[in-house]
């Protein structure tokens, strides 16, 4: 109880003397891990990706649970999460960084704003830097985030069987799209 | 004359055995996920008591509801519809920021199509886990849902 009103505390304070903060609970997150000779398309689509954007530090944030990518074949998806990015163990992948330069966007006004992000994924229990480029959406009040960027899978400690080794990419396309809402009492 | 006929029975059988075998691999490959209206729920709740369960004790929660079907009653605080036509409907307590938020299933849009914010809805699909966060509000999310007609 103690730690709830401290945390309660620490929130208030962190966000107060901040911007305007933006989230979405509906962010898409897709995965395709095709390789070049696989047969199929392998990709998982997560439609429930939690974000968190600060306008005017920059400071941006996802959460998404690993068992809600969903895949059009049922045995794709009991093998990406029993096998490869172990869900039961790691139920949770984050990510947490910075959009560069944020103070010199205005994201009260309407634009397309190209921008570069930057911050630490994790993925099956292993964090790793990672730079991509983004876009930025503005149109009545709401911003539209979208970004796209590869992982290694081996750089996750996510190891793929021989038996499938030339059919899943060892680098995985991961697309990122959310529509952020202001969020209110901050 | 008999060697040659042991000799075609052992081929005869291992051909069916490759043949079962091809088979077995290609519907497996092949196989599509189970339709949640035609599956029994697992666990029946409402959907702050479902929450609770979450906050009280995550680990426990994710052992009892993790990838099983679940039936969750609860009133919808929010509709949303994505660009491409998804639906989400999230139930819960609209004084809260915790939801249970069910991904509609595209097979059944059409029934989720109707549904308005305050309506009571019963709702089948299979828990995904909990997102929790202070900031947000913590949901329990459950991915390929459809609503539950039945009372």
């Amino acid at each position: 109880m103690k730690n709830l009103v401290g945390l309660t505390l620490l929130i208030f304070l962190t966000s107060a003397g901040y911007g305007q903060k933006f989230f979405t609970k509906n962010g898409k997150i897709n995965f395709d891990a095709t390789s070049s000779s696989s047969p199929e398309r392998i990709e998982g689509v997560n439609r429930s990706a939690t974000c968190v954007m600060d306008a005017k530090s920059g400071a941006i944030q996802f959460a998404v649970l690993m068992k809600g990518f969903e895949f059009e074949r049922a045995l794709m998806e009991e093998h990406f999460n029993e096998n490869y990015v172990e869900s039961n163990k790691y139920p949770k992948s984050e990510f947490k960084g910075k959009v560069k330069d944020a103070d010199e966007i205005d994201l009260s006004k309407d634009g397309t704003y190209k921008v570069k992000v930057k911050g630490d994924i994790t993925i099956h229990g292993e964090t790793k830097e990672v730079e991509t480029e983004g876009k930025l959406v503005v149109q009545n009040g709401k911003i539209n985030a979208d970004a796209e960027f590869s992982v290694k899978l081996s750089d996750f400690k996510i190891s793929i069987p021989g038996l499938v080794a030339d059919k899943v990419s060892k680098t995985a396309k991961i697309a990122v799209s959310c529509s952020l809402e202001p969020l209110k009492n901050q | 004359m008999k060697r040659k006929k042991i000799i075609r029975y052992i081929l005869v059988s291992l051909f069916v055995i490759v043949a079962a075998a091809a088979l077995y691999i290609y519907k497996e490959y092949n196989r599509r996920h189970k339709d949640t209206a035609s599956l029994k729920p697992d666990y029946s709740t409402e959907a702050a008591s479902f929450i609770k369960e979450f906050e009280n004790n995550e680990k426990a929660a994710n052992k009892k509801f993790l990838d099983k079907v679940i039936r969750v009653e609860g009133v919808v605080k929010e509709v949303v519809k994505d660009e491409k036509g998804f639906y989400t409907l999230a139930l819960g307590d609209t004084a809260s920021m915790s939801s249970v938020r069910c991904n509609i299933d595209s097979m059944h849009t059409k029934e989720a199509v109707a549904v308005m914010k305050g309506n009571k809805v019963a709702i089948k699909g299979i828990c995904s886990g909990f997102n929790a966060d202070e900031l947000l509000g913590s949901d329990v999310i459950l991915v390929r849902s459809v609503l539950d007609q039945k009372k």
